[in-house]
């Protein structure tokens, strides 16, 4: 019965059209940013720093490497916007538009129910994900050859990898991302299960993953990083140190992890209380 | 079937309902009045392990809806005002995700209960080509789907047109007769509630004020109309006989306990005044719900 109210789920949130709201930005934002990459001087800047530290340009300027200079910005300002979009409207999309009402006159309890819609909430952050991956992965290699991968996030990482072992940390990477993107729609959906319309929910998550960034960016704070949710988001990047920093990876990802089920914790107790009405 | 033990709800400090107590039995269409906010959605919600109540206890086939709700409700349909699917999926596949929610529900029964509510044919089409009266059909199919006993119905026939509002009376008068469900309407069409429903309970700013049956109410007993072509000295006459008890709008008497409107016509006829007719008085449920929701000083 679980599978078959998750599959549900999963029928409802991909049958409507704001799902794909994310999807259709994010190939839009990947045709830019490939026609920017080749076309102005965003190409000879990468060429210039690989030489200078050097390496053969042409040997790093590949699929791999524009596909990571595609999802740096991507990942880092459309990414939660959208996974909070989604997350935002799980429970109180339903709650507004009195579909929940009818869902809570039979006998499936709460916990179940929103069980069943945050799987369905990460199930898509997954999906969003890997579209992403793919889709830049896609739309690079029209433009440009299969060969080794640069990777160059200041503060994170300066790395060339040969193809084969780029595209294992590129795949890697996206498993890290999809974490984020999972905790993203978690902290939405917490806020989607209080008595909140929609946007309010994705405003709140958005807003709490903006504070944490300013917050994490003052040099004050620069002690009390690990207390903020957007430094652990940035184990993606870790992949690509050479040699990858994993125990430090893996700490990101428990408490990643943990704010996650946090969210849900939070969110399912939050609607227990609640009063449904019209 | 239902059980209502001095239930209490408060939101807020304000009280939405003050210990409403009443039962509805196996085969009852029970109707539920009452103006806009004087609790019955609320009433309805705790039924429905929707809205928590503050006390008191609620009992639905036997089980403690907040103990016990996934007993409570396994039985359970329900119909809400303005009905709501995903617009952006068909019908059928709104029956489908519906009935997941109770217990795992074959093909053929969906297209049973489509056929019953009579949108066969439609069933594939996107629930944004509906009309309302499919959506209203459509929120009985889904409310028909777990096989129920007990069926809430809040204010089913909101929105829809005079032919809509008749064909879904017939409806309910037809789930009750083939089905033989036990129905709860709550309803502000109170003609709607007088065809339909064997009891009523009315609510007043969250508190019952009347418990009965719509017979009871129709027959008003007591109250005799009296047409004459002087009624003052006709009661003057009735009085005098201590007859009756009470006049209104100088066409109504009330009998005193045990007389007759035999014995009525036999004393005015002996005083030498025509009857023209006397009948006992039948109110409609709306005059009745008027008169009990009408403050103290307008009342009869």
């Amino acid at each position: 019965m679980f599978l078959a109210q998750l599959k549900n789920e999963l029928w409802k949130l991909f049958g409507k059209k704001r799902t794909y709201i994310g999807f259709g930005a994010f190939l839009l934002a990947q045709t830019a940013m490939l026609l920017a990459f080749k076309y102005t001087r965003w190409q000879s800047d990468v060429e210039r720093l690989l030489n200078g530290n050097g390496y053969l340009a042409t040997e790093f300027i590949s699929v791999l490497t524009v596909s990571v200079v595609m999802l740096i910005p991507q990942i880092m300002l459309l990414m939660p916007l959208y996974a909070t979009l989604v997350g935002g409207d799980l429970v109180a999309k339903e709650a507004e538009d009195g579909t929940l009402r009818m869902i809570l006159s039979r006998p499936i309890s709460r916990l179940r129910l929103l069980f069943v819609k945050w799987m369905a909430g990460i199930i898509f952050a997954m999906v969003l994900v890997l579209a992403l991956g793919l889709t830049a992965m896609s739309f690079a290699s029209l433009m440009f050859p299969w060969k080794g991968m640069f990777v160059f996030a200041p503060g994170q990482a300066f790395s060339v990898f040969t193809a084969n072992e780029g595209l294992i940390r590129f795949m890697g990477s996206l498993l890290f991302m999809a974490v984020n993107a999972s905790v993203m729609v978690s902290v939405a959906f917490m806020f989607s299960c209080f008595n909140m319309k929609p946007a309010a929910a994705t405003i709140l998550a958005l807003s709490f993953l903006f504070v944490s960034m300013v917050m994490e960016n003052i040099p004050f704070f620069d002690r009390y990083e690990n207390w903020f949710i957007t430094h652990h988001f940035k184990c993606w990047l870790l992949v690509f140190k050479d040699p990858a920093p994993w125990l430090q990876i893996a700490q990101s990802e428990i408490i990643l992890f943990a704010v996650s089920a946090t969210a849900f914790i939070l969110g399912a107790m939050a609607f227990q209380v609640r009063d449904i009405k019209s | 079937m239902i059980e209502l033990r001095h239930v209490i709800k408060k939101f807020a400090g304000r009280m939405a309902v003050d210990d409403l107590s009443f039962t509805v039995s196996p085969g009852e269409i029970f109707g539920l009045l009452g103006h806009n906010g004087a609790g019955k959605s609320t009433a309805i919600g705790m039924m429905l392990g929707q809205v928590w109540p503050t006390g008191g206890e609620v009992r639905i086939c036997g089980h403690d809806v907040q103990a016990n709700r996934r007993a409570a409700l396994q039985r359970v349909g329900a119909i809400f005002e303005a009905p709501v699917f995903y617009d952006y999926l068909s019908g059928f596949r709104n029956l489908e995700i519906l009935s997941t929610y109770t217990a795992p529900t074959t093909p053929a029964r969906i297209r049973e209960v489509v056929e019953w509510v009579g949108l066969t044919g439609r069933e594939q089409s996107k629930v944004r080509t509906y009309s309302h009266g499919m959506r209203s059909r459509l929120a009985l199919a889904q409310a028909l789907l777990p096989k129920p006993e007990l069926l809430i119905l809040d204010e089913p026939s909101d929105g829809l047109d005079p032919e809509g509002i008749h064909e879904m009376r017939q409806t309910i008068l037809r789930l009750q007769r083939e089905l033989g469900l036990t129905i709860l309407l709550s309803s502000h069409l109170l003609n709607e509630v007088e065809q339909l429903c064997t009891r009523i309970a009315v609510l007043q700013k969250g508190k019952k004020v009347f418990e009965g049956n719509v017979a009871d109410v129709k027959a008003e007993r007591g109250k005799v109309a009296l047409k004459t072509r002087d009624f003052a000295a006709a009661e003057k006459i009735l009085r005098a006989q201590k007859l009756i008890t009470a006049t209104a709008e100088d066409k109504f008497i009330t009998l005193t306990e045990g007389r007759s409107t035999a014995e009525v016509t036999q004393t005015l006829v002996a005083a030498g005044l025509a009857v023209e007719g006397i009948w006992q008085h039948e109110q409609t449920v709306e005059d009745f719900y008027l008169n009990l929701i009408k403050p103290p000083a307008l009342k009869n």
